[in-house]
């Protein structure tokens, strides 16, 4: 412990000038550029939902913008509680009773779908009514993991080291992943959910060898035990439509005519755009062409329509963000906040590399959409949510 | 802090692992710009539909001639269902039902059907409902739609749970234009009707097709050359509109009156059959040419050309057992005008001609007297041919005037001779016989092997063909060329279509009277006027003239050859008024199924009175003869009045004219003498036939035998008459 305290009395003495310098440099308490270019995504995000979706929504062209913009709104509320808020409540949530509401208030809400408030649209029960909203409950399970796993880690840093503890927290995670999975056949949001758990485990564990080596054979082993499996299927059409889509991303081609039109299209938008792209709003692609381009397909219609310079600049300001999350994790005063922003860095990696990922045809298709730029209320005010989180950690740093 | 820091390092790494991919991801995406670039440019133009919508243009109208519609094309909506945007909108699916009601309540469909269809289809996303409907049932729809939507917003302001709305995206309407036809039946034949794909079959809707229909315009998409989609819009360039010679008035008044004969006479003599297989009339202003109305008999319903519900089930039965069993032949021959596209032999009423190339050509003059036997024995040896007179005892010693009204044969026959075969042929072309008169409606039948040639004509082709056997005509030949006797011997080509506006009302032509030829002098047109007034008061057409009024005509009967003896083609053609021709009027009744041929020129001199004395008041022709009280009576009871003017007529052309008809009388009753002398059956008291010995009515001279002929010789034995055209070897048909 003495070594412990002398490591800690530099790191403290480290903080404090560091949070002199900075106070120095802003009056503000607030991080900017980590809100400008979290703005910056969501502005470029509304013109490209107008873009793609003017369209097809109709006599009111901007009936998918006042959603989006209405949801943001909500978001930045969201933002602004959050920020004011003491930074002993957010010690608060993270609480060893607090943390199991959390993750029973996430589990609740996703069986809740279950009931008549749950919405069904495009077949698939992902939404429930919430007064005047709709909420996904699989984007709550994401900031709940992310709470529950920072808090529980930060309290027994030495327990998760032991196989006990390990696999206690990845049940807890497994459990909360097969529930949206299950519930809301959304296999996407649980691949997240799994995804930010185990990636928060591996930052936190001091193993490395057995994660490092460990996950990446085991997905390259499922994966090809997958394709082999769908590949040797004597009958394919029989497959449900999560195997078929790896068909469809071995041969897009093939399958035009069906389940491969969307990646297809999407794929031709991307090829179609060449380095500067059409021009915004003078893409072909959306006009009806590209399902649900407005949602998890926006950034095919980003390269058509302003070419691989936009993409890099998206992807840029992607990497902007990542990297302010990542400074304020580094300067966070204790391992809870730290855990708190790593964990949205890699939500938001997560989402944008999956995301990209499914749209260039990568990977199989599962339906991530890319964070503040792609239509949808509960992403994009859950996403503002976590980002108060941040800048909450940010805030606490520079007092 | 031992924690913090072993999540800063692997943070770190995770952090430069995460920097890779987003390099990869941009590599991806270069690559799939690099290699697939082109091709995927190719794709995505190749994708894009550039002729997507067609704008349908509107089929110009048909007026008649005082801008009533006959025919226009109404702009009609298909209601298409939208599966996809139902099943797919925000209301999750709740807003199907009121949709489905709304559909079923205001546009009458099956809302279990449609449930069925959008369980089944749930992403389709053109499903025609129904198809036609007007616009007050679309406007109905809407309203309906927005009153609803418009009552459950205010509801759900203050409901908790919220109700669901009519999807008003998912049902939208594509509009059509449909040939309506507002007479129903109204001058069918003339018009014709349209097939679904805007083309128009028979009458003015064939032969001014091209006139009529516009051309589609269309939206589309193109590409500018930096590759950007651009949609524009040609607009539909509509039809032109036709202003038709016909009058609905007279036209309707034709329809009724053949209508009403055929229906009275249906199946009296013939089981099963109209009251004749053809009925024709056509109304013609002579000074034009201008067709006022154009009707037939049996008709059909532009509307609805394939119903024959009008028919008894006897005559549409027969009617199909005549189309050789074929029902959809049978619905078609009613299709066919009678009135242009059917010939016959014309019979007497082609005295007329006869007289006037006579007089014309000078071999005759008015007051020339011939002499009637009640037969003419032409030729020599074997080839002797006898032809009788419909007055078995022969008219006796009569005058050119006499010969027309009492309609004698033999006179006609001798005139004949004087004309001789070159001059006749000569005159029969320059009345247009055996050519076609181009009205301009479609399917004018061709004639010109109908009528003889200087190589078939005989001396017996030529005798007959004096009093209009022998050769085959159509109506509208007949009576263009009547109308060229009657109006001063112009012959004017006959039209159906006076103007043809564009679809702004603005004239695009006007087509004005054509006068083709002079065929016989003024001088010859007033004879011939004159003896046609003479026809009808007091020759063989007396039953034709409408009371009040005075008219001139020509009564026909024409044995059908080659069907048996017991067919006729009966016929009244005639001009009003008499002292100022303004109208022809050609009345045909082919094959009237009635017992005898007299009673069938009687009807056809009766349909042609109860039409005239209609239409002649309707025409501001105002009556000029003093009504008898069986007339008065028969007007009032028919509802109409006198127009008789008290100053139009005065005293003394009234009594100038019974003057003159008193002097016309002694003269017939001097002509009247027969020559040959009347044998009297001892046994029966009737007169004998001097020639085969049949009994004849002793008043008329008609034989009372129904099989009797005039083509007999001695023993009653029937004479073949030399046909331009063998009926029996119809092969061809000789409409082209």
């Amino acid at each position: 412990m003495a070594e412990g305290r002398s490591t800690e009395a530099r790191e403290e003495r480290r903080n404090t000038e560091r949070r002199r310098t900075r106070a120095q440099q802003k009056n503000n308490s607030i991080d900017i550029p980590l809100l400008i270019v979290m703005a910056g995504l969501m502005i470029f995000g509304l013109l490209m939902i107008f873009s793609t979706s003017a369209y097809n929504a109709g006599e009111d062209q901007a009936s998918f913008l006042r959603t989006q913009l209405l949801a943001e709104v909500l978001g930045t509320v969201a933002i602004f509680l959050v920020v004011i808020m003491p930074y002993s409540f957010l010690k608060f949530l993270g609480n060893n009773k607090v943390r199991w509401i959390i993750l029973g208030f996430a589990i609740f809400m996703l069986l809740l779908l279950k009931t008549p408030l749950g919405i069904t649209a495009k077949g698939a029960t992902r939404w429930i009514r919430l007064g005047p909203l709709r909420v996904q409950p699989a984007e709550i399970a994401k900031v709940a993991v992310i709470i529950f796993f920072a808090s529980y880690i930060s309290e027994k840093p030495e327990w998760i080291n032991t196989l006990k503890g390990y696999f206690h927290m990845m049940g807890v995670a497994g459990v909360l992943g097969v529930l949206v999975y299950g519930v809301s056949k959304n296999l996407s949001s649980a691949i997240i959910v799994m995804g930010i758990a185990t990636l928060m485990m591996f930052l936190a564990t001091k193993d490395w060898k057995f994660q490092m080596i460990g996950y990446p054979a085991l997905v390259f082993l499922a994966g090809s035990a997958l394709i082999k499996y769908v590949q040797n299927h004597p009958d394919p059409e029989s497959l449900s439509f999560r195997y078929q889509r790896i068909l469809i991303w071995l041969d897009p081609a093939k399958y035009v005519t069906g389940n491969g039109y969307q990646t297809l299209q999407a794929l031709y938008a991307i090829g179609s755009g060449g380095i500067t792209g059409k021009g915004i709003g003078k893409g072909i692609q959306k006009l009806g062409t590209i399902p649900e381009v407005h949602n998890d397909m926006i950034f095919s219609v980003i390269c058509e329509e302003l070419g691989l310079v936009g993409a890099v600049v998206v992807l840029i300001l992607f990497a902007i963000l990542l990297y302010r999350c990542l400074l304020i994790a580094f300067s966070a005063k204790d391992s809870y906040g730290m855990l708190l922003c790593m964990g949205v860095f890699l939500h938001i990696a997560l989402q944008v590399v999956l995301n990209i990922l499914v749209v260039t045809n990568t990977m199989p298709n599962t339906g991530v959409s890319l964070p503040f730029i792609s239509y949808g209320g509960s992403s994009v005010s859950f996403l503002m949510a976590e980002m108060g989180l941040v800048l909450r950690v940010a805030r606490e740093n520079e007092v | 802090m031992q924690l913090q820091q072993n999540i800063m390092k692997k943070a770190v790494l995770v952090s430069f692992c995460v920097l890779l991919l987003f390099v990869f991801l941009v590599y991806r995406v270069v690559t799939i710009m690099r290699d697939n670039g082109e091709q995927y440019k190719k794709q995505v133009l190749a994708q894009q539909q550039y002729d997507s919508v067609t704008i349908p243009y509107q089929r110009g109208a048909i007026l008649d001639r005082n801008g009533t519609m006959l025919a226009y094309s109404e702009r009609v909506y298909n209601v298409i269902l939208d599966c996809h945007v139902l099943t797919n909108d925000n209301s999750d699916g709740k807003s199907t039902e009121p949709t489905i009601q709304a559909v079923s309540k205001c546009l009458g469909l099956n809302a279990s059907d449609l449930r069925l269809y959008i369980q089944d289809n749930p992403e389709a996303r053109y499903h025609i409902l129904t198809k036609n409907l007007s616009y007050d049932a679309m406007e109905n729809y809407l309203n309906y739609v927005a009153e609803y939507n418009a009552n459950i917003t205010e509801q759900n302001k203050t409901l908790e749970e919220k109700l669901p709305k009519i999807n008003d995206k998912a049902i939208w309407f594509e509009d059509q234009f449909r040939r309506t036809y507002p007479g129903g039946t109204l001058a069918c034949h003339a018009i014709g009707f349209t097939t679904k794909d805007g083309q128009g079959q028979y009458g003015l809707e064939e032969y001014y097709n091209d006139e009529l229909s516009g051309r589609n315009g269309r939206e589309y998409g193109y590409l500018t050359a930096e590759n950007a989609l651009e949609r524009t819009v040609i607009p539909a360039e509509n039809g032109h509109t036709l202003v038709t010679t016909i009058d609905s008035y007279i036209q309707r008044v034709c329809e009724e009156k053949i209508r009403e004969y055929n229906l009275e006479h249906a199946g009296e003599w013939r089981e099963n059959e109209m009251g004749s297989d053809n009925t024709g009339v056509i109304i013609m202003d002579i000074h034009t040419g201008e067709i006022l109305a154009m009707a037939s008999y049996p008709y059909f319903d532009l509307n609805d050309p394939w119903d024959m519900s009008m028919y008894s089930e006897g005559e549409v039965e027969r009617m199909i057992e005549r189309a050789d069993g074929d029902a959809e032949k049978a619905s078609q021959g009613l299709w066919k005008n009678f009135c242009i596209s059917q010939s016959y032999e014309p019979g007497s009423v082609c005295k007329t001609f006869t007289v006037a190339m006579a007089l014309d050509m000078g071999v005759i003059h008015d007051g020339d007297r011939f002499t009637c036997h009640g037969y003419l024995k032409f030729g020599e040896g074997e080839r002797t041919t006898t032809i009788r007179c419909h007055q078995r005892y022969g008219d006796g010693d009569i005058d050119v005037k006499t010969a027309v009204e009492k309609s004698c044969n033999v006179a006609l026959m001798l005139i004949g001779q004087k004309v001789g075969k070159e001059s006749f042929l000569k005159y029969q072309r320059n009345f247009n016989f055996g050519l076609r008169t181009n009205v301009d409606l479609a399917g004018e039948m061709r004639t010109s092997s109908l009528v003889f040639n200087e190589r078939t004509m005989g001396v017996t082709e030529l005798m007959t063909s004096t009093f209009g056997q022998g050769f085959n005509v159509t109506m509208i030949q007949t009576i263009a060329a009547y109308a060229s006797l009657v109006n001063g011997g112009y012959y004017y080509q006959p039209h159906m279509v006076k103007q043809i506006l564009d679809d702004n009302g603005a004239v695009v032509e006007n087509i004005e009277p054509k006068m083709l030829r002079q065929v016989v002098s003024e001088h010859v047109s007033d004879l011939m006027i004159d003896y046609c007034i003479g026809v009808v008061d007091e020759g063989t057409g007396t039953r034709a003239r409408p009371a009040g009024y005075r008219i001139g005509g020509k009564t026909g009967t024409a044995e059908r050859s080659g069907q048996g003896k017991r067919d006729y083609t009966v016929s009244f053609m005639g001009f009003a008024p008499a002292d100022d021709p303004q109208i022809a009027i050609y009345v045909v009744i082919d094959r009237p199924n009635t017992g005898s041929q007299e009673h069938g020129t009687r009807y056809a001199c009766l349909l042609c009175r109860d039409i005239l004395t209609e239409v002649l008041p309707y025409m501001h022709i105002f009556m000029t003869e003093q009504l008898s009280p069986a007339e008065e009576k028969e007007l009032e009871e028919r509802g109409q009045q006198s127009t008789l003017s008290e100053n139009s007529v005065s005293e003394n052309s009234v009594s100038e004219n019974s003057v003159s008809e008193n002097s016309v009388s002694e003269n017939e009753s001097e002509d009247n003498i027969p020559v040959v002398e009347i044998t009297i059956d001892p046994s029966s008291g009737m007169a004998i036939d001097p020639i085969n010995h049949e009994p004849l009515d002793p008043e008329t001279g008609a034989p009372l035998n129904e099989e009797s002929s005039i083509f007999q010789d001695e023993n009653g034995n029937a004479i073949d008459i030399p046909q331009a055209y063998d009926p029996g070897a119809e092969t061809d048909d000789p409409r082209e």
